[in-house]
């Protein structure tokens, strides 16, 4: 049975922001907020390497990293425990992030100047929804339709 | 069933919570799959009936408007717009839209500006979800480089068509083997609105559309082609069909020399000659002629039986006009005193009037829709008529804008100042006599 589940796609796409915690060798924790998780498949997720921070340097001495999402259709949210696999500096992986990446920063005056270094996969080793977080949600219609 | 059996369902064991969280999470999985498969099948049906209709027509409006509708109708995306490739500009012009005040028909975008520039440079799909959080968190970081003095102060890079408050694109290059056609975009206000089905479906729509759109455009170049080169030398055609040139029948005002010219004689040889003699002579003086209007780069305007109208300067510009139509008609007239001395061994009494004018015109497309021409409209037309008409056989008579321009050029005789119908005041006009031998 595949790590991640279809339902948390929609987690996924950036809207509401993910947190990412990672540890430096020494055990030093850091914890910060990430603009979006990408789902790669269904054991595996990316981020986008855009600057040298906390984040990547720890990943590539202590590679295990616990990953929060939120659903913003449903609420719902997701720990995610990863490993830090390897970075991607081409590929069909590499090209949605730059792509995406290409894209808004053209858009805000950026081009040429923000860029991808590269999209860090993550092997998903568990998913574990917060049930326990829901919050009821009956007013809230299926999303589908006028758009 | 014996007791044991029933009690062992009724029963709450403590390990049957997570299983029975289990089955209602793959029952809720299952429900899940049919609604898709439910919705997939249908639209699939939808979208072949789309691909019947837009690839029934030919005409690119019309596709456009069938496929934005789909996107409405079948996929139930409000806003959507497809852009067009410029033939010979890495530019995408908007060539329809839907859900949209204004329109935005025409804004441009360069390749890699934007979502949808990004997705015409790199011709890949795109799906963005985020994008009023992605572009507010490119802003800070534009301000703290800004702040840091890394980066000149400045806005976004460009105003881009769509909505102003989209959070949520699909853009999907259309392609035609490997060649980019266009782009076509859905957005909406609401984040996350479109997902992997969408990209798919779209994806469909989206093949069917690059292939109808490309056989519209295909075949509206190829009509344009044959009517401009009713008018144009077919190398001018060309280049304007693909954008390398003005579209000269768009409505504009320019300068042009004016030639008219006529057979003189020529009623009253078609009154008695035999019809095939006719259109014999018709065909030898406009095939001589013909030649040495492509000689001399000019435009033909129109024939008129005997009669012909020819510019310089529209649509293409040169700077020397006067001096082209003038050496034109020294030309025309010397071959038609040729050809005359063998008319008149047949019987045929003929000769060539020419006038020459100078002057604004407005010039364009003239008629109505399935016959249109191209033409121009001004006193100048009408002077070199008019001068056309007073000239006798082998006479070349310019309008005093002209005789002045080609001084250099040519000896000229003042006839003095003509009566002409259409102008209250008599016009002076010059005779050409003979052009000056080259110094």
């Amino acid at each position: 049975m595949a790590t991640l589940p279809e339902e948390i796609k929609a987690a996924m796409q950036g809207v509401i922001p993910s947190h990412v915690v990672t540890c430096a060798r020494d055990g030093t924790p850091n914890a910060t907020a990430i603009s979006q998780v990408y789902y790669v498949d269904p054991e595996h997720v990316a981020l986008s390497h855009q600057f040298f921070n906390k984040t990547v340097r720890n990943v590539r001495e202590n590679p295990r990293a616990l990953v929060w999402v939120m659903s913003p259709q449903t609420f719902d949210t997701w720990d995610l425990e990863v490993e830090f696999d390897h970075a991607e500096t081409s590929g069909p992986i590499f090209d949605v992030l730059d792509m995406q990446i290409e894209a808004i920063a053209s858009i805000v005056g950026l081009k040429g100047i923000f860029k991808l270094r590269s999209a860090d996969i993550y092997r998903v080793i568990s998913a574990t929804k917060n049930v326990s977080e829901r919050i009821p949600l009956r007013d809230i219609v299926e999303p589908r339709g006028g758009r | 069933m014996d007791a044991e059996g029933h009690k062992a369902v009724t029963d709450e064991r403590p390990d049957a919570q997570p299983l029975r969280t289990q089955i209602v999470q793959n029952q809720q999985t299952i429900d899940r799959l049919n609604r898709d498969l439910a919705r997939v099948s249908n639209e699939v049906r939808v979208i072949q009936q789309i691909s019947r209709e837009i690839t029934s027509t030919l005409d690119l409006d019309e596709v456009l408007t069938i496929v934005l509708q789909a996107m409405e109708r079948v996929l139930g995306f409000e806003h959507s717009m497809i852009l067009l490739k410029e033939r010979a500009a890495d530019r995408l012009r908007l060539a329809a839209s839907r859900g949209y005040e204004p329109s935005g028909v025409g804004v441009e975008v360069a390749f890699g500006e934007g979502v949808i520039g990004v997705v015409a440079r790199r011709r890949k799909m795109i799906r963005v979800g985020n994008i009023g959080a992605s572009v507010a968190y490119l802003r800070g970081i534009r301000a703290r480089l800004e702040a840091a003095g890394q980066l000149p102060s400045g806005g976004d890079a460009t105003t881009l068509p769509g909505l102003p408050a989209a959070q949520s694109q699909l853009a999907l290059p259309l392609l035609v083997k490997d060649r980019l056609v266009g782009v076509l975009v859905v957005e909406s206000p609401r984040p996350s609105a479109f997902d992997e089905l969408d990209e798919v479906l779209l994806g469909i729509v989206g093949n069917q559309a690059a292939t109808a759109i490309d056989n519209a455009r295909t075949y509206q170049m190829l009509e344009s082609l044959s009517r401009l080169k009713r008018f144009f030398s077919p190398q001018l055609a060309e280049a304007i069909v693909t954008g390398g040139a003005d579209d000269p029948l768009k409505t504009h005002r320019r300068e042009v020399t004016v030639v008219f010219l006529d057979l003189h004689g020529f009623t009253a040889f078609a009154e008695t000659a035999a019809p095939e003699d006719v259109m014999g002579v018709l065909r030898e003086y406009h095939e001589q002629m013909g030649k040495l209007i492509l000689a001399h780069e000019g435009t033909l305007e129109r024939f008129t039986g005997d009669g012909m109208m020819i510019f310089f300067n529209d649509p293409v510009p040169v700077d020397d006009a006067a001096e082209r139509a003038v050496r034109m008609a020294v030309a025309m007239r010397d071959r038609v005193t040729a050809l005359s001395s063998q008319w008149r061994k047949r019987g045929y009494e003929l000769g060539v009037g020419i006038g020459i004018a100078q002057g604004y015109a407005t010039i364009g497309a003239i008629g109505f829709e399935g016959r249109w021409d191209y033409g121009a409209i001004g006193t100048v037309t009408n002077l070199a008529a008019r001068l056309c008409s007073e000239a006798r056989a082998g006479q070349i008579l310019l309008s005093a804008r002209v005789a002045s321009g080609v001084e250099a050029l040519v000896e000229t005789d003042e006839v003095g100042a003509l009566a002409l119908k259409g102008f209250a005041r008599a016009v002076p006009a010059f005779r050409l006599v003979r052009l000056k031998p080259a110094t």
